[in-house]
C-alpha cells in the first residue's frame, strides 16, 4: 500500500531534525521523518556495565567505520586527516556527543567583513538570539550568564560543578589572566522538565544512561511527537525524487525490511549532517538536477570544514578527580578568539576543557605516548599518569576551502548499494599555525595549573566531530547552495537545515548555533506559508 | 600439553603470556593480568578483529613456537625471565603483536572489579550510583561575578 503523503517530510533525526519537527509542527499539517537509525535506550548504555570503555570503542564508537551498525553507511576517510564522526538513530550525534554548547559569537557571522577572508553569513547573532534561546530551553542548558566573551544571555539552569580537575584548570587561567567562563552545557544540572540532573558518569560521549545529557530522542522528540510529529525509524533515504518543475515531490527509501519505498510530501527538509546531506543530494540526480539536487552552483559537497583540534594534556602530581563529571563540559576560554595580526594566522581559536580519561583510556593513552610500558615497568607508570590528567582542546577555525570536499565514493557502498561518502580534505597552513599557537599557549595555562608535564597531539585525527559548510548559505545562487532561510536555491520546496548550511565554522562546537538555525529557519517558513506550500 | 592448540584458544598459554604483559604488582596489589579470568575476553575481541586479529594471532604463534623450541613443554613450562625474553624477541619481530594485544587486554583488565579497586575506584559500574564531585571553587566564582557582562 502507497505511504500517505505529508506535509512535511524531513529526513534526519539528529540536533537540527529534531528541533525543526518540535516547531514546525504547529503549522498543522502532517510532519514525519525518516530516520535510518533506531530509537536508543537508556539502559544499553555503556556506562549501565564495567564494560563501559570497550563498548566505547565498539559499537559505541563515533565512527561508523568502526561501529559497522546496521544503521551505518561506510564513509572514505583515507584521503583526510581527520576521520568524520557522528552517530545514526533518532537523536543522530547528540547520542555521542559531549554536550559542550557554546554560541557562535556576533563576530563569527562576519568573517568577511571583519577579516576580508572567506564570507559573511546573511544573517547574524541577533537574528538568532531568540532562537538560542528556545534551544537553551527545550535543551535543558546549564551554564552561568555573564561571560564577558558573549552577548548577555541567562542560561536556564545554574552551571555544572567544576570539579576538582575544573577549579584546577581556572585557577590557571587565572593565574595568566586569561578569559575563562564555565561551559554552557546541554546537561543539566538539577531536574529539569522531567529529566534527572547530572550524577558525572564520566564519558558522556557513550551516551548518557541517566538522561541528564540533551540527545534530541528524550527532549525535542517528546514534545515534538506529542504534538502529533511522526518519526519512522530504519528507513534510509536513497534519493529526493523532483517534480517536472524540478521542485522535491518526495523521496524514495529503504524500509526496516530493506524494501524500496516512495514517500510524497509537499516540503522536504534534509538534516542528515554536513556528510549526509550532500551524499544525499548528489545522489538525487534528475534530468532537472543533473549534477545532483540543488547544485546548480556545482557547491553541493565542497567547502566542508571541521575544526581541526590540537590536544594538550597536563599531567599532575595530585589526583584530579577527573573521570568524574561531564567529560566535555567544565570551563572554556575565549583568550584566542578572534584575529590578532601578531600571531599570523587569521581568526583564532577557543580552548574546552575535558575532564579525565578512564581506567581503559589511560592506559592506552600511556602506550601510544610512550608512557606506559607493558612488562614490569607497568604498573608504576599508569600510577603516574590515572586520574592525574586533564586535557585542553584547542578548537580552531577551519576556513571555507572548495578543495575540501564530500563526494560520491565510486566504489564503496552501503548495505542498501548507495554510493558512501568520500572525504577529500587537507588542513590548511592558516590550521596549521593555529593548532601550533594553541599548543603552546595551552601549555603555558596547563603549566600555570601545576603540570608537571604536558603530552600533546598536535592535530587530533578522531576529532571529526563537527560537520559544515557543503550546502552553504547566501543570497547568491551562483555562490551558494541555499538562501538566508535554507530554502535551496533550485527547488523552492527542499530546505536544508543541518551544519551543513553553514557559511564558516567559528571557532567553537557548532550544535547550539545548528539549532538556532534550524529552529530559525521553521519560523521562517511558518511565517511564508503560502509561498512555500503554494502548488506549482 | 597445551601449546599443540590455536594460540589464542589456548586459555593457559593466554594467561601466562597475559601476565607478562600485565605482571602481578610488586607490592601484590595489582593483580596480574592472567590470573583474572580475562583471557576469553580478549580471545574473542581478537578473533573478530579483522585488521589486527591475523597479527596478533601470527606474533602468538611466534611465541609459541620459540616457547617450544625452549622446552617441549611449551610456554607455560618455561621460567619468568625466559618468558619474558620470548615474549619480547615476539613483540620485536611482530610490531602489532602488542599494540594488538593491549587493545583489547587494557579495557578488559582495567574494568576488572579488583583492579578498579586496586586503582582506588569503586569496583562498580559509573551507573546508577554515579559519583560525587567537588563544586566550584567559591573564589573562582567571584572573581567571575566581578567581570561578568550585565
Ligand atoms: C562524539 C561526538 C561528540 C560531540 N560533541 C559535541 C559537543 O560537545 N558540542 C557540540 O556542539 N557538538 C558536538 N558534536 C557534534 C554534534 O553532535 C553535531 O554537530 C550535531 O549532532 C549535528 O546535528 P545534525 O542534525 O546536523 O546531524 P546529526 O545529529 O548527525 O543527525 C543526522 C541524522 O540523519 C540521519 N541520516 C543521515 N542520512 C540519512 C538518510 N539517507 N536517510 C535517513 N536518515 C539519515 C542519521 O542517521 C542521523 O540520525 C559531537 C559529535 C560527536 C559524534
Amino acid at each position: 500500500m502507497p505511504n500517505e503523503p505529508v506535509g512535511v517530510l524531513i529526513i534526519g533525526a539528529g540536533a537540527s531534525g529534531a528541533a525543526f519537527a518540535w516547531s514546525i509542527a504547529d503549522i498543522g499539517t502532517s510532519v514525519l521523518c525518516l530516520e535510518q537509525g533506531p530509537w536508543m535506550k537508556q539502559k544499553d548504555y555503556p556506562t549501565n556495565g564495567l564494560a563501559f570503555e570497550a563498548r566505547g570503542m565498539g559499537e559505541f564508537s563515533p565512527n561508523p567505520n568502526v561501529r559497522q551498525l546496521p544503521a551505518d553507511y561506510p564513509v572514505n576517510e583515507t584521503e583526510t586527516p581527520i576521520s568524520p564522526l557522528m552517530f545514526n538513530a533518532v537523536g543522530g550525534s547528540t547520542i555521542l556527543w559531549a554536550a559542550h554548547f557554546p554560541r557562535f559569537t556576533p563576530g563569527d557571522f562576519r568573517v568577511k567583513t571583519q577579516d576580508g577572508v572567506a564570507d559573511d553569513w546573511p544573517i547574524d547573532y541577533e537574528t538568532l538570539e531568540p532562537f538560542f534561546a528556545i534551544n537553551d530551553r527545550m535543551m535543558g542548558v546549564s551554564g552561568l550568564a555573564g561571560d564577558p566573551a558573549y552577548p548577555y544571555h541567562e542560561p536556564p539552569l545554574p552551571p555544572l560543578p567544576l570539579g576538582r580537575l575544573g577549579n584546577t584548570l581556572a585557577r590557571g587561567f587565572e593565574k595568566l589572566g586569561w578569559h575563562w567562563w564555565p561551559s554552557d552545557s546541554a546537561i543539566l544540572s538539577r531536574e529539569y522538565e522531567g529529566r534527572a540532573g547530572c550524577i558525572n558518569l564520566g564519558p558522556c560521549t557513550t551516551g548518557c544512561a541517566q538522561g541528564a545529557k540533551a540527545s534530541t530522542d528524550i527532549t525535542y522528540w517528546i514534545a515534538a511527537q506529542r504534538k502529533g510529529v511522526q518519526v519512522r525509524t530504519g528507513c534510509r533515504v536513497r534519493e529526493i525524487t523532483v517534480r517536472a518543475d524540478g521542485t522535491a515531490d518526495g523521496v524514495l527509501y529503504y524500509d526496516e525490511e530493506g524494501q524500496l519505498q516512495e514517500q510524497k510530501a509537499e516540503v522536504v527538509v534534509v538534516a542528515c549532517n554536513g556528510i549526509g546531506t550532500p551524499r544525499l543530494l548528489l545522489n538525487s540526480r534528475s534530468p532537472q538536477h543533473p549534477n545532483g539536487l540543488a547544485n546548480s552552483s556545482g557547491l553541493v559537497g565542497k567547502n566542508l570544514m571541521h575544526h581541526p583540534y590540537a590536544m594538550i594534556t597536563g599531567i599532575f602530581e595530585e589526583p584530579l578527580q577527573g573521570r568524574r563529571g561531564p567529560i566535555g563540559c567544565s570551563i572554556w576560554s575565549h583568550q584566542f578568539y578572534g584575529s590578532d595580526p601578531s600571531r599570523g594566522f587569521v581568526r583564532g581559536y577557543s580552548f574546552e576543557a575535558v575532564r579525565g580519561l578512564g581506567p581503559a583510556q589511560t592506559a592506552l593513552l600511556g602506550m601510544m605516548q610512550g608512557r606506559i610500558p607493558w612488562g614490569a615497568g607497568h604498573h608504576d607508570a599508569y600510577a603516574r599518569l590515572y586520574d592525574r590528567t586533564a586535557t585542553l582542546l584547542a578548537i580552531t577555525e577551519d576556513l571555507p576551502e572548495e578543495t575540501n570536499t564530500v563526494t560520491l565514493d565510486p566504489e564503496l557502498k552501503d548495505s542498501h548499494g548507495i554510493p558512501a561518502p568520500k572525504v577529500t580534505y587537507r588542513l590548511s597552513e592558516n590550521s596549521r599555525k593555529m593548532l601550533a599557537h594553541g599548543v603552546e599557549r595551552a601549555k603555558e595555562a596547563l603549566t600555570a595549573a601545576g603540570a608537571v608535564d604536558t603530552i600533546v597531539d598536535p592535530l587530533m585525527r578522531g576529532a571529526g566531530w563537527h560537520l559544515m559548510g557543503t550546502a552553504r548559505m547566501g543570497t547568491d545562487p551562483k555562490t551558494s547552495v541555499v538562501n538566508e532561510r535554507g530554502q535551496a536555491h533550485d527547488a523552492r520546496n527542499l530546505f536544508i537545515i543541518d551544519g551543513s548550511i553553514f557559511v564558516t565554522a567559528g571557532g567553537v562546537n557548532p550544535t547550539s548555533t545548528i539549532q538556532a538555525l534550524a529552529l530559525y529557519v521553521a519560523d521562517s517558513i511558518k511565517k511564508n506559508v503560502e509561498s512555500v506550500f503554494e502548488q506549482p | 600439553m597445551s601449546d599443540s592448540r590455536t594460540p589464542v584458544s589456548d586459555e593457559a598459554f593466554l594467561d601466562a603470556v597475559l601476565d607478562v604483559v600485565i605482571p602481578p604488582g610488586g607490592d601484590g596489589r595489582m593483580p596480574g593480568a592472567g590470573t583474572l579470568g580475562i583471557e576469553s575476553i580478549v580471545a574473542a575481541a581478537v578473533a573478530v578483529d579483522a585488521m589486527l586479529g591475523p597479527l596478533v594471532r601470527a606474533g602468538l604463534s611466534a611465541v609459541q613456537e620459540a616457547a617450544v623450541a625452549r622446552d617441549p613443554n611449551g610456554f607455560t613450562a618455561l621460567t619468568p625471565a625466559a618468558r619474558l625474553e620470548v615474549v619480547e624477541a615476539a613483540a620485536e619481530s611482530h610490531p602489532f603483536l602488542m599494540l594488538g594485544l593491549v587493545r583489547y587486554l587494557y579495557p578488559a583488565y582495567y574494568a576488572h572489579p579488583r583492579v578498579l579497586a586496586a586503582i582506588g575506584e569503586p569496583p562498580r559500574a559509573p551507573f546508577p550510583e554515579g559519583y560525587e564531585i567537588e563544586p566550584t571553587d567559591p573564589l573562582l566564582l567571584e572573581g567571575l561575578q566581578r567581570r561578568r557582562r550585565a
